[in-house]
């Protein structure tokens, strides 16, 4: 049996399939342990992927390399474009999966891996060995790595509530890691307490979709994914119904039994995924809350309740659920249950999302304070990315906000003081425009490529539609329309736009009523494939958007460029405030971009940090 | 973003224009000395290689092209020694205004960053030299050179603006966060966007903008003084003026033409408004290089000016040079007939026939006759007819006068593209640059509150 490894990865989540994926690629021998082998990239909530900004990370890791977009489009049952209208920077694939097929896949996938070892086993202690980490078993087998990435989910102390019956454990109804908390608290990591919850499953036969909205996909020409050819689906339905006054009076009537308010979660719970009594609670005069009902899969009679998550007791859940119109005669499948469990105090962790206090450990997924899917794989591409650049000695690979969402991510992540799990969203990003789902590629793949994410191959691809985009762009600089020309005639007859002189195509798409579709089409011209076309014609469209971004970019790199020593003394600094002091201490902030974004730290605060360290002549 | 000054060296005449015979120039940073070396040499032309602490020195100034500006005294502060704390290099030169100019524009050429208003003082304060109520009163209060002034920089230093803009900020989170809101959660309920109702909206605080930008540049000139340059030809009175409105003999009265060769500038308190006053060298073609040189940077200091007074002489035929003055002048001009004591060869009549857009004042600089009307009108032309007691916010700074003026081009963008059914998110994106360039104002960080609102308004996520 092999012992020693690269790299070890603890858990199988989200975020450690793209961990372990992006080390191997990356030419390191990798270690995967799961605490269940049936249970590889298990969702535990919804079986959705992707919406705005999480399906921009989603592209972004495709782009990268890694993989959830490709399991995403083999597993989809569902594809839907969501903001179509509302602008480019907006626009997002959203994807329901058959959770079954889904893990299916990504266990193949990994299973292929040559340099991937997968297997079952707790991890129950990490012991520091000279240069090297051992993990222990709870078997007692050990194994030894140079790296390791913890990337153990809701598993750390998990504790699931529904109603007052309380017991140890992880997502339904696995087992929880408690061995492997204790020993990396007892090594000085600092953990906080979150919390999140999931709603009740139902059995299809027992809904009345009559009484339901029916929510249709739509035929999409892509899906998530840069390099597999798209093999779209029959969409399969989800079905839209909603609560009601008398599901909010068996809230409210029972809410003392909610483990949520009856004071037996202590853990902070997210706004971004309520559960239906904090909804209740929180907005009262709300008359009505939307209910989805998500398939979890084609071979499955299970069903999913979006919105209706909670931690009443079984015979509330079950009472309200039949409030619902659709849902009168609802059978449970499983109870809904809200779990608590550890997460790293992020403070602790580095841009690399290296333990600071721990070389070579690594952190990524829930366990760092996210909640979401795509925001774990999005932490798991850049720790096994940063995994494997620590093992060959380089830098660690960083992005910035005005790069990818994953930047932004990270960003938040090591700057923000996270009091709720953090989910990614657009109105994040200061840079939206420039952060597209389309032109993900074009920001990101050449950085995979370097990194031996992407392959020879992929990246041949990329450079040919590159340059199929420049050549269009070049043609659209480069011709004109004239006012009586019969393409300007046509294009008159069919937007009412006259132009009165020559005019370059370039100038023509830039008018808010010129679509490119039909540009080609008066020019007779075939359309590009794929999304080829949203990338010319954004960046057209929107130049001087995009440029204002540019400029902010260009601000923003020259703080960042200001690197702050990890060891920088910041009592000796005359004149901080008290509240920025504590906070550049505890966050220990490694550029001067870093610090302006942690809350407390005034433009004074900064001024001073930079006077303080030109004096002293640091770089 | 938040911004931070920069730690480069910074540089800035230190004694308005006209206080004495001297003008000081401070060179604040780590750059100083070199800096120093680069302009500065030894009265014998050689370079300067050691530094003595704080012992005076006498030198010349080298322009970027090597000739010499001026002969000055110098001295250096080692860092942790000086006002500001950091390494601080001390010119005193000869008076002029556009002398000071050049030894500055030299020490810009050499590395040196223009400093902002109050920049020494702030640097004072972070390192350590000042605290910040001193640092606060230095800038705002002893900048102040008039009572009323003084009176705005309280007010300011209430923060009165600062609520004002901050509801304007409440109103434009109102209309983007469920812009936002509706962005990320696309398949939530979240009522849409009404379009022209939010074009009215943002109308209504557009208008708020430019009535706060209305008042910005006699705010500033409030909390910063106004320029006021006397020109005209030679021996018309200009100085004669000065001496009068100043109510003492400041400068020299000849009956020779072109008596005064630099300008010379005081400033005034016009009831309650401060104005430095810029008595010029006569404007005339001339063979004297002194002179010439001194018209030269008559016209210079006019580009600058907030108003500039056309002094004509009452005993005299209007000139066809003196007809130019008037008619170029980028201002609403002010012509000022001076001599009216004398008979009258052109008259009040006369010029207002020929220049209808012009005003003009009859005034006697001998007599005292018209100098109250002229005030009066000097006051009303630069910060209008306004009592600003009536007006009690006030933009007084150019950064913030700038960050409205930013905040309202995004809005203007924001209304136009409402109407031209531009895409939510860029709206979205222009809302949000409005709030960051107000937020340079009040410091309110825009992101983190966007969010918090979304979650406080809808109810949102599954
Ligand atoms: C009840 C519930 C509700 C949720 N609701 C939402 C929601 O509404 N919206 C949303 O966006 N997200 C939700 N999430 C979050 C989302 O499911 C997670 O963010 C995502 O799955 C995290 O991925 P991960 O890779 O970090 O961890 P996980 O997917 O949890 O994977 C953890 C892995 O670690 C392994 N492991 C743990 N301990 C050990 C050990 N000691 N040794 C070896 N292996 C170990 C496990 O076997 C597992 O493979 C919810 C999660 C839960 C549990
Ligand atoms: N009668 C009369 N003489 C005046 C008046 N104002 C100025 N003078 C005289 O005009 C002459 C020139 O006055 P200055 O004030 O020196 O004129 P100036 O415009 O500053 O001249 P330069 O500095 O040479 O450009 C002096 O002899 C003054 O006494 C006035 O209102 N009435
Ligand atoms: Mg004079």
């Amino acid at each position: 049996m092999q012992k020693y490894f690269d790299v070890a990865v603890i858990g199988a989540g989200h975020a450690g399939c793209e961990a372990a994926n992006a080390v191997a690629k990356m030419g390191f021998k990798t270690l995967l342990l799961t605490l269940n082998y049936n249970n590889i990239a298990f969702m535990p909530c919804n079986p959705s992927i992707g919406g705005p900004g999480k399906g921009h990370l989603i592209r972004e890791i495709d782009a990268l390399g890694g993989i959830i977009g490709r399991i995403t489009d083999q597993a989809h049952i569902q594809m839907r474009a969501l903001n179509t209208k509302k602008g480019p920077a907006v626009r997002a694939l959203r994807a329901q999966t058959d959770k079954h097929l889904y893990q299916e896949t990504m266990r193949k996938h990994l299973e292929k891996q040559p340099l991937i070892i997968m297997r079952q086993g707790e991890v129950t202690a990490l012991e520091r060995t000279k240069d090297l980490w051992r993990l222990i078993l709870d078997t007692g087998v050990s194994y030894e790595a140079a790296a390791v990435i913890i990337a153990t989910g809701t598993f750390l102390r998990g504790r699931v509530h529904i109603g007052s019956l309380s017991y140890s454990s992880g997502p339904q109804g696995q087992h929880p890691s408690i061995a492997l908390a204790e020993n990396l608290e007892a090594q000085g990591i600092k953990f906080k307490r979150f919390k999140t919850g999931t709603p009740a499953r139902v059995r299809k036969r027992s809904i009345d979709f009559s009484k339901m909205i029916e929510q249709p996909g739509d035929w999409l020409e892509h899906g998530f994914s840069y390099w597999l050819p798209w093999q779209p689906r029959t969409p399969v339905s989800c079905w839209l119904t909603y609560t009601n006054e008398r599901t909010h009076q068996i809230i409210r009537d029972n809410l003392h039994l909610a483990a949520l308010y009856s004071g037996a979660i202590t853990g902070i719970g997210t706004r971004y995924c309520p559960s239906i009594e904090g909804k209740v609670v929180n907005f009262p005069d709300k008359e009505r809350h939307q209910v989805f009902i998500e398939p979890e899969g084609l071979n499955t009679d299970e069903m999913y309740v979006a919105g209706l998550s909670t931690s009443l007791p079984e015979a509330v859940q079950d009472e309200f659920l039949r409030t619902v119109p659709g849902l009168e005669q609802v059978e449970i499948v499983r109870p809904g249950y809200a779990i608590e469990y550890d997460v790293v105090a992020p403070e602790q962790l580095s841009t690399s999302l290296q333990l600071r206090s721990c070389p070579g450990l690594f952190t990524a997924g829930q366990i760092n304070g996210t909640s979401g899917y795509e925001e774990a794989a999005a932490q798991g591409l850049i720790a096994g990315i940063n995994a494997g650049r620590y093992l060959s000695g380089e830098d660690p690979f960083v992005l910035g906000r005005n790069e990818a969402y994953i930047g932004v991510l990270v960003d938040d992540l090591i700057t923000k003081e996270n009091n709720e799990p953090y989910r990614v969203m657009t109105s994040r990003a200061e840079y939206r425009l420039s952060l597209r789902q389309e032109n993900a590629d074009l920001r990101l793949t050449e950085y995979g490529y370097k990194l031996k994410l992407i392959t020879d191959q992929e990246y041949e691809a990329f450079l040919q539609k590159k340059a199929r985009i420049q050549e269009k762009l070049r043609f659209l600089e480069e011709n004109y329309l004239s006012p009586n020309s019969p393409e300007a005639i046509r294009l008159q007859e069919e937007t009412g736009v006259a132009l009165q002189q020559k005019t370059s195509l370039q100038q023509i798409l830039k008018m808010p009523e010129i679509k490119l579709s039909l540009l080609w089409k008066i020019l007779d011209q075939e359309r590009s494939p794929g999304e080829e076309d949203d990338v010319l014609e954004n960046m057209v469209k929107y130049q001087g958007y995009l440029e204002r971004e540019e400029k902010m970019a260009e601000r923003l790199l020259k703080t960042e460029a200001k690197k702050i020593p990890p060891d920088f003394d910041y009592d000796a600094v005359p004149n901080l405030s008290m509240e920025a002091r504590e906070k550049l201490v505890k966050f220990r902030p490694e550029t001067i971009g870093q610090a302006s974004r942690i809350s407390g730290v005034s433009p004074a605060d900064l001024t001073t940090l930079l006077i303080w360290m030109t004096r002293n002549n640091q770089p | 973003m938040k911004e931070m000054s920069e730690l480069d060296t910074i540089a800035a005449i230190s004694t308005p224009p006209g206080e004495g015979g001297i003008g000081i120039i401070r060179i604040s940073g780590a750059e100083a000395a070199r800096i120093g070396a680069q302009i500065l040499r030894h009265p014998s032309g050689k370079r300067i290689t050691s530094w003595p602490e704080r012992q005076v020195r006498l030198g010349l100034v080298l322009s970027p092209e090597g000739t010499v500006i001026d002969e000055v005294i110098y001295f250096l502060f080692k860092k942790g020694r000086s006002y500001t704390g950091e390494e601080l290099l001390e010119i005193q030169g000869h008076g002029g205004y556009q002398n000071l100019k050049k030894i500055l524009n030299a020490a810009i050429k050499a590395g040196a960053r223009l400093a902002e208003p109050g920049e020494f003082t702030k640097r004072a304060f972070l390192n350590g030299r000042l605290d910040l109520v001193q640092a606060e009163a230095v800038i705002d209060l002893i900048r102040a050179k008039t009572d009323l002034a003084h009176q705005v920089a309280l007010t300011q230093l209430r923060g009165e603006l600062s609520a004002v803009v901050q509801e304007l900020e409440d109103q434009l989170f109102e209309i983007l966060v469920p812009i936002e809101a509706a962005l990320d959660y696309p398949e939530d309920d979240i009522p849409p966007l009404v379009r022209e109702q939010t074009a009215n909206k943002i109308t209504v605080i557009c208008r708020r903008l430019e009535e706060l930008l209305a008042n910005a540049d006699q705010g500033i000139i409030l909390r910063e003084a106004a320029t006021v340059v006397l020109a005209g030809r030679p021996n018309v009175g200009k100085s004669s003026l000065l001496n009068r409105l100043l109510g003492e003999e400041r400068v020299i009265v000849t009956p020779i033409p072109g008596t005064t060769r630099d300008f010379v500038a005081e400033t005034i308190d016009l009831d309650g408004v401060p104005a430095r006053l810029i008595d010029t060298a006569g404007l005339r073609e001339s063979d004297d290089l002194v002179e010439k040189a001194g018209v030269e940077r008559t016209k210079e200091i006019m580009k600058e000016a907030n108003l500039i007074l056309v002094v004509l002489d009452a005993g005299e035929e209007l000139t066809p040079a003196e007809e130019e003055m008037v008619i170029n002048s980028k201002h609403k001009p002010l012509i000022v007939l001076n001599k009216t004591d004398l008979p009258a060869v052109l008259t009040e009549e006369e010029l207002k026939g020929k220049f209808p857009a012009a005003q003009v004042l009859s005034v006697s600089a001998k007599t005292g006759a018209g100098l109250t009307a002229l005030k009066a009108a000097i006051r009303e032309v630069l910060i209008g007819r306004r009592d600003f007691e009536e007006h009690p916010v006030l933009v007084t700074r150019l950064r913030h006068k700038e960050a409205l003026e930013e905040a309202l081009a995004y809005l203007r963008s924001v209304v136009q593209g409402l109407s031209r059914q531009q895409s939510e998110d860029l709206l979205a994106i222009d809302l949000r640059a409005a709030l960051e360039a107000l937020g340079r104002i009040t410091g309110r960080a825009v992101s983190e509150e966007i969010i918090d609102r979304i979650f406080a308004q809808f109810c949102l996520g599954k």
